[in-house]
C-alpha cells in the first residue's frame, strides 16, 4: 500500500477498521521487539561497563563504553587475519560458485547431449546427500596436497560449483525465452558468446540473489572450516568467536563484542539487500 | 561447458563412492595408508550403543523443533502476509535472525538460557516458577537448541509461506464464503491445502538439516574452542555429526579412526534418502498440486509450487 493512499484510507476507515489497526500494529510491535530482542540485547551488553552488564534497564547502555572490543582484540590477537580469511573465502567462493554454477546451469537448459535426463537427475539426488558422506574422502585427498590450514579445501570445490546453484540456475534460465539466443546464433554467436552477452546480462536478479545467499552461507559457515582450519592462523571468524566460550564464561561482554563484529558486515549486506536475499530464498522455495 | 557439469558430479559422486570404500578400512590417519578391515566398522556400528543415543537425540531435536517452525513461521507468514502499510518492515525484522551465523546466534542464546544471570529465567521467575537449568540439564538441553533454532529460521518458513499464501486465489475464497464456511472452515478446507506443498518442503528441507545439526550444538554446549567438548551434558545433544566428528578425529573414543567416521556418514546419508523417500511416498495423502475445487468447466489453477 503507498504512502498516498493510506491516509485517505484511513480517514474513510470506520472507528472498528481504525481501532483493529492500532490492535494489528500495537500487536505487531511487541512481537518483533520481543523476537529480535536477544540480538539487540547482545549489542547492548557489548557496550556496557561490567558494574551494569547483569542489570535489566540497561538496554540503551549508560554509560557507553567500548572497553570490550579493546578486550577482544587482546584476547584475539589476529582477529584481523581471521578477518581477512573469512573475506577471502566467502567472496572467491561466491564468485567461483557463480561463474561455474551458471555456466553448468545454461548448459543443463540449453543444450541437448545424451544422457542430460539421468545426469539431472543424477543432480537432483546429490542435493540429498549431505556434506559428510563426502567429506572424508575429500579430506584424505586434500591432507595429501598439504592443503589443510588453507583455505583451498573451501574455496576449490565451490570453484567447480555446487549442485544447488547449479539448479537454481538451471532454473532461472528455462524461463528465459530462446528467441534471443537463436537470433544471436544466427548471426554465427557460438554457446560461450551466447551465454556471456545474453543470458548473463539478463540474469541479474538470479546472480545478485543467489550470490548474496553463498556469501552469507559462507561467511557464517562453521562446521567444514572446522575441520579443515584447525591451525589458529588459518581460522575464520566463527572459529574465533567459538573459542571465546572456553576461555572467557565470564566475560560477555568481551564475547557479544565478538558476536557484534562478526555479525556487522552481514547485517549491512542485509540491511541493503534485504530485498535481494529474501527474493533469492523465495527462488530457492519454488526451485523445488 | 559439459566440464563444469561433470567436474560438479565428480566432487559429489566420486567421493560417495571413496567414502564407502573408507568405510571397510581402518586409519588413524597416523599410519601411512589404510588397512582393510571388511564388515568390522558396520557390524561396530550395528553394535555401538552411542548410536540410538545420538539418533534419540536427534529424534528429541526434530520433535521440538520442526514441529514448531512449521506452526510459528505460519503464524509469522498469516500476521504479514497481507499488503499493508509496515508489513515489510515487520517482515524483515523477523528474517533477520536468518542471515546470522549459528554460532553468534548460539553464543548470544547461550547467555539467555543461563540460569544464573540469564534474562529467560529472571523472566521464568518473574512468574514464580523455579527456573529450568536449560542447557545444563540433560531433559531441557535438547529442546532448547531446538528452540533457538526455530527462532533463527523463522523467517526463512515465513517468506516461504507468504508466497504461498499470496498465491491462493481469492475467488476460491469467496466462493467458500458464499457457500458459508466460516474463517476457520476456509482456512482448514481452502487455504491449507493450498499451502500444502509449502509445508511439505519445509518439513522435508527441517529434516535434513535435523540429521546434521552441528553449528548450534557446538555454540551452546561446548567448553572449550573446537567442538571435540560439544555434546553435554551428558551426551544429551550429541548429534550423528558431532559423533562422527569426534571419531573422524580420534577424540577419546576407543574403536574410531577415518573408517568407522565414513560408515557413520554413510549412515546418516541412507538415513537421510530414506526419511526423505518415505516423506515423498506418503506426500500424495496430504498434499496437494492442484486447486482441490477445479473441475469440468472451472478454471484451474495449478498451486505456485
Amino acid at each position: 500500500m503507498s504512502a498516498v493512499t493510506a491516509p485517505r484510507a484511513w480517514a474513510r476507515a470506520t472507528t472498528k477498521e481504525r481501532g483493529q489497526t492500532v490492535l494489528y500494529h500495537g500487536f505487531m510491535i511487541v512481537m518483533v521487539f520481543a523476537y529480535i530482542f536477544p540480538a539487540l540485547w547482545a549489542l547492548s551488553m557489548s557496550l556496557r561497563t561490567d558494574e551494569n552488564m547483569y542489570a535489566a534497564d540497561q538496554l540503551i547502555p549508560h554509560p557507553i563504553t567500548f572497553e570490550h572490543y579493546h578486550r577482544l582484540f587482546e584476547a584475539l590477537p589476529e582477529l584481523g587475519r581471521y578477518f581477512g580469511n573469512t573475506l577471502l573465502i566467502a567472496v572467491i567462493g561466491t564468485a567461483g560458485t557463480l561463474l561455474s554454477s551458471s555456466m553448468a546451469g545454461y548448459a543443463l537448459a540449453r543444450f541437448r547431449f545424451p544422457g542430460r535426463g539421468t545426469l539431472l537427475a543424477t543432480m537432483l539426488l546429490t542435493l540429498m546427500v549431505p556434506v559428510h558422506a563426502t567429506l572424508i574422502p575429500q579430506y584424505v585427498i586434500f591432507r595429501e596436497l598439504g592443503w589443510l590450514n588453507s583455505p583451498l579445501p573451501i574455496i576449490v570445490p565451490m570453484l567447480f560449483g555446487t549442485p544447488f546453484a547449479s539448479f537454481f540456475f538451471r532454473q532461472y534460465f528455462i524461463t528465459l525465452p530462446g528467441e534471443l539466443e537463436d537470433a544471436a546464433a544466427i548471426d554465427g554467436a557460438g554457446p560461450w558468446r551466447c551465454f556471456f552477452r545474453i543470458i548473463v546480462p539478463l540474469s541479474g536478479p538470479a546472480y545478485l540473489a543467489l550470490g548474496l545467499l553463498t556469501f552469507v552461507s559462507l561467511w557464517n559457515s562453521f562446521y567444514v572450516n572446522s575441520i579443515y582450519l584447525t591451525r589458529q592462523d588459518s581460522w575464520v571468524l566463527t572459529q574465533a568467536l567459538q573459542s571465546l566460550i572456553g576461555r572467557y564464561t565470564a566475560q560477555y561482554g568481551a564475547i557479544m563484542a565478538g558476536v557484534t563484529l562478526v555479525s556487522l558486515p552481514i547485517l549491512v549486506a542485509y540491511l541493503f539487500f534485504q530485498r535481494w536475499i529474501v527474493r533469492g530464498i523465495s527462488m530457492t522455495g519454488l526451485a523445488n | 561447458m559439459l566440464p563444469q557439469v561433470i567436474g560438479l558430479l565428480a566432487f559429489t559422486a566420486v567421493p560417495l563412492v571413496a567414502s564407502l570404500g573408507y568405510s571397510f578400512t581402518n586409519w588413524d590417519l597416523v599410519a601411512p595408508s589404510p588397512t582393510f578391515v571388511g564388515l568390522d566398522n558396520w557390524q561396530h556400528l550395528l553394535g555401538d550403543d552411542r548410536i540410538p543415543a545420538v539418533l534419540w537425540n536427534t529424534v528429541r531435536f526434530i520433535l521440538v523443533g520442526t514441529s514448531t517452525l512449521l506452526v510459528f513461521s505460519l503464524v509469522a507468514a498469516l500476521l504479514t502476509f497481507t499488503p499493508r502499510r509496515f508489513v515489510g518492515v515487520y517482515r524483515a525484522a523477523l528474517f533477520l535472525p536468518y542471515v546470522l551465523s549459528q554460532i553468534a546466534v548460539g553464543v548470544v542464546w547461550r547467555w539467555m538460557f543461563n540460569s544464573q544471570s540469564g534474562p529467560i529465567s529472571g523472566i521464568w521467575e518473574l512468574f514464580g516458577g523455579t527456573s529450568p537449568d536449560w542447557l545444563l540439564d540433560p531433559a531441557t538441553a535438547m529442546p532448547s537448541i531446538a528452540m533457538v533454532t526455530t527462532w533463527q529460521t523463522i523467517g526463512y518458513g515465513m517468506t516461504l509461506y507468504v508466497a504461498a499464501l499470496q498465491g491462493v486465489p481469492v475467488s476460491l475464497l469467496e466462493a467458500a464464503t458464499i457457500d458459508g464456511a466460516n474463517r476457520w472452515q476456509r482456512f482448514r478446507n481452502v487455504t491449507v491445502p493450498m499451502i500444502s506443498p509449502t509445508v511439505f518442503f519445509l518439513t522435508v528441507t527441517s529434516l535434513i538439516g535435523a540429521f546434521q545439526l552441528f553449528d548450534p550444538v557446538v555454540a551452546m554446549t561446548s567448553a572449550s574452542a573446537g567442538p571435540a567438548t560439544a555434546g553435554g551434558p551428558s551426551n544429551s545433544t550429541r548429534t550423528i555429526v558431532l559423533y562422527m566428528y569426534n571419531q573422524m578425529f580420534n577424540y577419546n573414543e576407543q574403536v574410531s579412526g577415518l573408517g568407522y567416521a565414513a560408515a557413520i556418514a554413510w549412515m546418516l546419508a541412507l538415513l537421510i534418502f530414506l526419511v526423505t523417500a518415505v516423506q515423498f511416498l506418503v506426500s500424495g495423502r496430504w498434499v496437494h498440486y492442484e486447486d482441490p475445487t477445479a473441475s469440468g468447466g472451472r478454471r484451474r489453477r495449478r498451486a505456485r509450487r
